[in-house]
């Protein structure tokens, strides 16, 4: 294999710091680790990811607490869009390795304290629930008539319980990747590490709601009433993911917090995530209702919102968390706190 | 001033562990050890240019420089003014070969989701070639920025502390080259316990700023308990690229899955509450 080696040095020396001022509290201004080469691989993972988990639990509740036409309507539209985004989440994944031939080394071990480990095995297992609810829901739909034992089968087997067992897996999918992140010395996420998984089990629950609630918008039967349900449910999701996000935000600090407020970054975060995911959409239910739209046209439009939001929340976590890296005054300013040298 | 106990230490490493020491107030900077390193270890050559801002075109550690020497030109004093008086020792120049810490609880270790990274009889942190696959989560996962992915072969790489020569009774090849003894190998308890002398003679010889990093009282008090591969520095850490207080970043994996399901258990009574009115 040949590759190009270049190294490329990036001069973060901030205007009229000079080389000695650098030098004087960091090694001139270089980045004391070294941050994670995930990228557009990764984020698109947690965003497709995450509704998958959420949209399974979304699909069992529903089934699971009601027996209208809307539960089911729900039900169904979780349990296929569940499998949807599941399916290309292994594919990242093994792309995004160095080595993706040897994806499977990671399925001879498991190591309680990496998240990493632990996460590759609650997929898998999660993956096998997506699947098998999936068929079954096929099965209830008449897609698998054609194939008769299989078809009886899958329709005797317990599709609540194992909805139930399935969605223990799906809240596990649904936020271990904010513990993935945690457990690193990469500063913005390590001092975060108590609210990056509630703040993406909570990213996964809202963008699942809005990925249900399009489908059902799009389909040819709406019911009004089932969206109002879901849209009920994306507020208090929003609500929450809101609160988690100031609260990172604030838990950051100035230094470790930079990468959230300044530059290209910052603007994406304040107008992009909370801007277009999480006002915008609040703001088209109450326009939405002002002006008489239709329900249909409004659940559209606000559940398209939330899911960029969701996804560009991804994308700066994860970006901003490789610019911290990259920092040193950042870094040392995670390990400088408790430091026992006066 | 120090006090004792910082200046002495101790670390949790095993009995029979090996380990480097690192006496930076030995190091001249000839990168000697860079070279053995890269020759020994059969390693690519790095980028051939000039990193624009020191004497140090190396820059740090990666999965092609195991060892890597920075380069610190003390410019000016406490007070910010250029310094015109010469100090009794090292000139205004700190040297440091920077190495893999093989750290008492590694990072690098415990992330690794295949066991590619492995704890040897010597106590030394290892990464298994066949067996990496690249996933990369040991990069982020060092408190001391030491493993990288190749973009040769898409594995990650550091330091072995020269096991193919260890087990063949060879000392490192840094080691072996360094020229005034600036590295040192041997089993870390005597290396603690020279490095404990040397830094008492050096604070004798009137360098009171030398101290020992690595140890439990200084590198290794947040989980990582302490280094394989001590330094002995006279400045503060993050002078040489070195955080003060690292932490065990896995320490944290079990409260950040409890906020998790505390989380969980949230959302769930919200969808619960939600879905009900279908
Ligand atoms: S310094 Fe980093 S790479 Fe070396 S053993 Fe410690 S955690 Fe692993
Ligand atoms: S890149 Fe290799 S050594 Fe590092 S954590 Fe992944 S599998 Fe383990």
């Amino acid at each position: 294999m040949t590759a190009k080696y270049e190294r490329t040095w990036e001069h973060r020396r901030a205007a009229g710091r000079s080389v000695s001022d650098e030098a004087r509290t960091s090694y001139y201004g270089l980045p004391t680790i070294h941050k994670p080469h995930w990228k557009w691989l990764i984020i698109w993972y947690f965003f497709l990811g995450g509704i998958s988990a959420a949209s399974y639990v979304i699909a069992t509740l529903a089934d699971l607490l009601a027996k209208s036409h809307d539960a089911r309507r729900i039900a169904r539209a979780g349990r296929y869009l569940s499998l949807a985004t599941l399916i290309p989440s292994p594919i990242l994944l093994i792309l995004d390795l160095g080595r993706p031939e040897r994806f499977f080394h990671m399925l001879s071990i498991l190591k309680l304290r990496s998240p990493m480990s632990v996460g590759t095995w609650g997929l898998t297992i999660f993956g096998g629930f997506c699947g098998l609810s999936a068929l079954i829901q096929a099965a209830q739909d008449g897609l698998l008539a054609w194939a008769r034992p299989l078809n009886r089968l899958l329709l005797a087997l317990p599709r609540r319980a194992i909805g139930l067992v399935g969605s223990v897996f799906g809240f596990f999918v649904g936020g271990y990747t904010g513990v993935l992140l945690s457990a690193t010395a990469v500063p913005l996420w390590a001092r975060n590490f108590l609210l990056l998984g509630p703040l993406f089990l909570t990213s996964a629950l809202s963008t699942a709601t809005a990925a249900v609630t399009l489908v059902l918008a799009l389909g040819r039967r709406v019911n009004r009433r089932a969206l109002h349900v879901l849209e009920r449910l994306d507020r208090l999701a929003l609500a929450i993911e809101l609160g988690l996000i100031l609260a990172v935000r604030l838990n950051a600090g100035a230094v470790i917090g930079r990468p959230l407020r300044q530059g290209r970054l910052g603007a994406l975060f304040r107008w992009g995530v909370l801007g277009a995911g999480i006002c915008a959409p609040a703001l088209t239910h109450v326009v939405g209702r002002l002006m008489r739209a239709p329900t249909r046209l409004v659940a559209i439009l606000a559940s398209s919102l939330v899911l960029i939001g969701g996804f560009l929340l991804r994308y700066v976590v994860v970006m901003a968390g490789r610019a911290s890296a990259d920092d040193p005054e950042a870094y040392f300013a995670f390990t400088r706190h408790t430091r026992p040298r006066a | 001033m120090l006090s004792d106990v910082q200046l002495i230490g101790t670390t949790g490493s095993r009995p029979g562990a090996m380990g480097f020491l690192t006496d930076t107030t030995l190091c001249i900077g000839c990168k000697a050890c860079e070279v053995a390193c890269k020759q020994w270890n059969q390693l690519p050559m790095d980028n051939f240019g000039w990193t624009g801002h020191s004497y140090d075109h190396t820059g740090d550690l990666g999965a092609t420089t195991w060892r890597h020497v920075a380069f610190i030109e003390r410019l000016d004093g406490a007070d910010g003014q250029r310094v015109d008086v010469m100090p009794p020792f090292q000139s205004h120049w700190l040297m440091m070969s920077d190495v893999c810490k093989h750290c008492v609880r590694a990072g690098c270790l415990e992330a690794c989701p295949t066991g590619a990274i492995i704890r040897t009889e010597f106590d030394t942190v290892v990464i298994q070639q066949e067996i990496c696959n690249g996933c990369g989560y040991c990069v982020p996962a060092c408190p001391f920025g030491v493993p990288e992915l190749s973009l040769f072969d898409g594995k990650a790489h550091k330091c072995t502390l020269c096991y193919d020569r260890v087990t063949a009774g060879l000392e490192p090849a840094c080691a072996k080259a360094c020229p005034t003894d600036s590295i040192q190998f041997g089993p870390v308890e005597h290396l603690l316990e020279r490095a404990r002398q040397r830094v008492a003679d050096l604070h004798a010889r009137g360098v009171t700023s030398a101290y020992i990093y690595g140890d439990r009282a200084v590198g290794g008090t947040h989980g990582i308990d302490g280094l394989n591969a001590l330094f002995i520095l006279t400045a503060e850490p993050e002078v040489y690229n070195l955080p003060a207080a690292p932490e065990l970043p896995q320490d944290k994996v079990g409260r950040a899955f409890l906020s998790t399901l505390g989380a969980a258990l949230a959302l769930g009574v919200a969808a619960v509450a939600a879905l009900r009115r279908l």
